[in-house]
Order: C-alpha cells, then structure tokens, then sequence
C-alpha cells in the first residue's frame, strides 16, 4: 500500500515537473514580447515625449503586466533618490535580481544589458537607434523561443509523466 | 543651507568632500568647475580655489582632487536626470538650467550639421554657476528708476560685465516692482504686472514652468523663450505693463524692445558691457541708442559691501553716483 503510494506521488512529481517545464517553454515568447512591447512604448516616450528615463520606465512598468512591470519599476526606483544610481547600474540591478522570475533566458538578458550602457546617455537619434536594434535582436530571440516551445512544450509534458512511470517501473 | 539643490547633481564623492569645506567657504561658493582629469576648481568671491582629496583647499594644481571619466559620466548623468535625449536643445545651446535656478555650462566636443552646432558629445567639462537670491539687492537702485509723473518705471538698461549680479539685481527688481516695494515714501501705486523673458531660465529659475525663486506676485514668466519672440508673445498675449529682459545683445532684440516701447510697456534690460559710451559702438544695441530708447542706464558693480552703481539718463549725462545700500545679507551669485 505504502509502495503504491510512494509511486503515485513519483508519478506525480514528475508529471508537475513536466507541466513546469512546459510552461516556462511557453511563457518565454510571451514574456518576449511583453518587453518589445515596452521597449516600443519607450521608444515613443524618448522619440516624441521626451520624456526623462526614470518617468518614462515608471510609467510603461504602470502599464505592463508582470514580470516585465516589475524589471521596469526596479530600474526606474534605482534610478531616483536616494539610490540616484546610472541608468546603466539601475537597469542591471533590476535585471540580475529580477531575471531569475521570470522564464526568459540568457541571450534576452545580454540584449538587455547592452542596452542598458547606452540608455540615456546619447541624443534622441541615437536612442532610438539602440532600442531598435535591442527589439530587433529580441524579434530574433522570441522566433527561436516560439520555435522551441512548438518543439518542446508539448514533449516535456509528456516526458515528464513518462519518466515518472519510468522511475517507478525501475523501483519495483 | 538653504537652496543647495546642486549638491545633488554632484556624484557622491565629490559631495562629501564639498560638504567638508570651512562653512564660510562653502556658503560663499559662486561656481564648482569640474574638468575631466584637472584639477576640481572652486570660485568664490572672485577667488579660485581647487579642491584637494581630503576636502581642503590649496592653490597648488598638481595637489588637488582631479576628477576622472566617471565622475563626469555621472555628473552629467544626474545633471540631465540620466536621459540626456531631453535636454537637446540645451546641448546645443552650451548650458542646462536644473532646479533652483542653478545653470552648469558645458564643455565638450561638437557635432556639426550644416555647419550650425546640432548636439555636444563627449563632455568633459563643466561649470556649475550657484544661483543665489538676494531679496533686497535691488531697494537701493528701484527707488531711482521711478516715474513718478507715469506712476511706473523708466526703461532701463543694466550694464555690466559678466559675475556682477546683474541677473540677482533684476530678479529683485521683478519682485519689487510686481510687490509695490517701491522703497520711497513718494511712491503710492500699487504693484504693476511684470513679465519676464527667461531664455536662460536664469532669472525666474523656473522648473516645470513654476519659478523657483521670488520674483514677485504678479509676475509672468516665459521660460527657456528666444527674448525677441518672448517680447512680442508677452506683449499680444499677457498685457504687462514692465517686460524685464536678460542680455539683450542680438538685432532682433533691439526690434522687439522698440516694439514694446510702442505698445506702451516699460522694459527693464541687462546687457554686458562695462562703459555706456561703447554702447553706440556695439552694432544691436546702438540700434537703441539713437533715438534714445532706454531713459535711464545703469552700470553696476559688486563690491565687498554689496552692489554699487552708477546712472546715466537718456542723453548719457551722469545723474547718480554711489553706492547701493547693501539691504541682502547674502552676497549674490
């Protein structure tokens, strides 16, 4: 009985774990788009707002649903009194302790941060130029993450149910 | 301290050595001029000082704090609120204005299109010009500048060189004129309206729109405005009865204030120069000068007692002489 009880809970063990995996295959093109998106409300607040960084990060973190919301508002916290840091160590700051919450991997990360050492420090020509070319590499990295997910998401969820029953067959 | 909202654009360094300056020293300070890899000066009380790394002043260079990339990175980092798009205009310009009236000019390299100035890039140094206000300064020289017979002021132009106090001295004229402080018992009328042109955002100190400083209740202000466009939009739109005007010095100013002496407004002016007789020689303001357009002109000059200043009236003959009665208790930056 006790045997039988320990399997199910494997089975299901492995089966949530699959599930999890699944879903972060999933999330990931979104949560992709959720931040090109942002990146284009900047974009529009920069181009023709003028609006300051910590004002205009603020207001898209306003705007946007989480994980992104919370990258945005952290960046735009740090920025103000009384961390008053560069945009550039606000924006990493929020990055390094807010990336683990989120499903979106290293390459997206590293766009990020290379955007940061150009945020607001150069002309509104220029801006834009830097944020364009971050969407741009983002657009690439949400194609391979939707490719991955329609390769992916639906095997892990199976895999995770048949390692389970795989581990079990083992034990007994 | 009051009104030491430039130390916050300073990195933190920087600051914690400004703060451990003697305190006559630190209130005194008119200019911080900070260059990429030289010495950290000071300005203060027409003397220069540079800084050393343990917050003391010497006047050797070689011994002093020398600032490096990154406290310039970050001071123009906080200095344009890290969005250094927004302030294009004021790149271009050579000079940004952060609250409190405070202006930094900046030094760097620049970038041409059609061979006008279209953006600064590598900005390596940089002035930050201590704005002080000084109620008071100007009660000695108002009470001259009245038109008794108008129940106003005369038009008057303020000359001066540069660092003398001519933009504290109008910001206080604004504030008595607006108030009715006429500082002569003769005097009865009540405060006029007064606008001011602030292409500089110097005068009025204005952030948002709100000026930071007291020039009065019933002043307008066009901030960060070209003064000949400013004229003639105050002139149609807000109906003043004294426009006060900082550094005129360009033609189309000289066409704009002549426009202003038509509709029937006094204008208090400033403008650098040190002699009123060289005023014939420089091309736009002789303009000014014949016919006679200012009635009353004024040099001033800072001294250890405060602001003096001489007058002249419309045909140049001297008609005052003296000294203003130091009324502020601060000097003026």
């Amino acid at each position: 009985m006790v045997k039988m009880l320990g399997a199910a809970l494997i089975v299901l063990a492995a089966t949530l774990f699959g599930f999890a995996k699944a879903r972060q295959f999933a999330s990931r093109p979104a949560q992709i788009r959720h931040l090109i998106l942002a990146l284009k409300r900047l974009e529009t607040e920069i181009m023709y707002g003028f609006t300051p960084l910590p004002d205009a990060l603020q207001r898209i973190a306003n705007q946007c649903s989480e994980p992104v919301k919370s990258l945005m508002e952290g960046a735009a916290g740090n920025m103000t009194p009384p961390l008053n840091w560069t945009a550039q160590q606000s924006l990493q700051h929020a990055i390094e302790t807010g990336w683990k919450h989120t499903a979106m991997k290293s390459a997206e990360k590293d766009v990020m941060l290379q955007l940061g050492f150009t945020l607001g420090t150069s002309d509104r020509k220029n801006q834009i130029g830097h944020i364009a070319t971050a969407i741009r590499q983002l657009e690439s990295e949400e194609q391979a993450a939707r490719e991955e997910q329609a390769r992916y998401e639906k095997m892990s969820r199976s895999l995770g149910l048949l390692g389970g029953a795989f581990i079990v067959i083992l034990l007994y | 301290m009051k009104n030491c909202s430039w130390m916050t654009v300073f990195p933190e360094n920087i600051r914690s050595l400004l703060l451990k300056l003697p305190p006559a020293l630190f209130s005194g300070l008119e200019e911080i001029r900070l260059r990429e890899g030289r010495p950290l000066e000071l300005n203060a009380a027409g003397r220069h000082y540079f800084l050393t790394s343990a917050g003391g002043i010497t006047s050797d260079p070689s011994a002093a704090f020398k600032p490096g990339k990154q406290e310039s990175n970050r001071l123009l980092d906080l200095i344009t609120n890290h969005s250094l798009y927004t302030m294009e205009e004021e790149l271009r310009k050579g000079f940004i204005t952060i609250a409190g009236g405070h202006r930094i000019g900046l030094a760097g390299r620049t970038v041409l299109s059609g061979g006008k100035v279209e953006h600064l890039r590598d900005i390596s140094g940089f002035n930050v010009r201590i704005a002080r206000e000084v109620p008071g300064i100007g009660d000695g020289i108002l009470p001259k500048l009245l038109d008794f017979k108008h129940r106003s002021i005369h038009h008057t132009l303020i000359l001066s060189p540069p660092q003398q106090g001519k933009t504290t001295l109008i910001r206080d004229l604004a504030r008595g004129i607006s108030s009715g402080a006429w500082q002569h018992p003769d005097a009865k009328w009540p405060g006029l309206k007064v606008a001011i042109i602030d292409e500089r955002s110097e005068i009025a100190g204005s952030r948002r729109g709100v000026p930071s400083f007291d020039v009065g209740p019933r002043t307008d202000v066009m901030d960060g405005c070209p003064k000949a466009e400013g004229i003639m939009m105050m002139i149609r739109s807000m109906s003043p009865d004294v426009i006060i005007v900082d550094e005129i010095g360009r033609p189309e100013d000289a066409d704009a204030l002549a426009e202003a002496l038509h509709a029937g407004v006094k204008v208090i002016a400033t403008a650098h120069g040190s002699d009123v007789h060289e005023l014939a020689l420089r091309p736009a303001l002789s303009k000014l000068a014949d016919p006679p357009f200012f009635e009353i002109y004024a040099v001033i000059k800072r001294n250890d007692s405060g602001l003096a200043f001489r007058l002249w009236d419309d045909k140049l003959r001297g008609i005052y002489d003296g000294e203003a009665a130091r009324k502020g208790r601060e000097k003026y930056g």
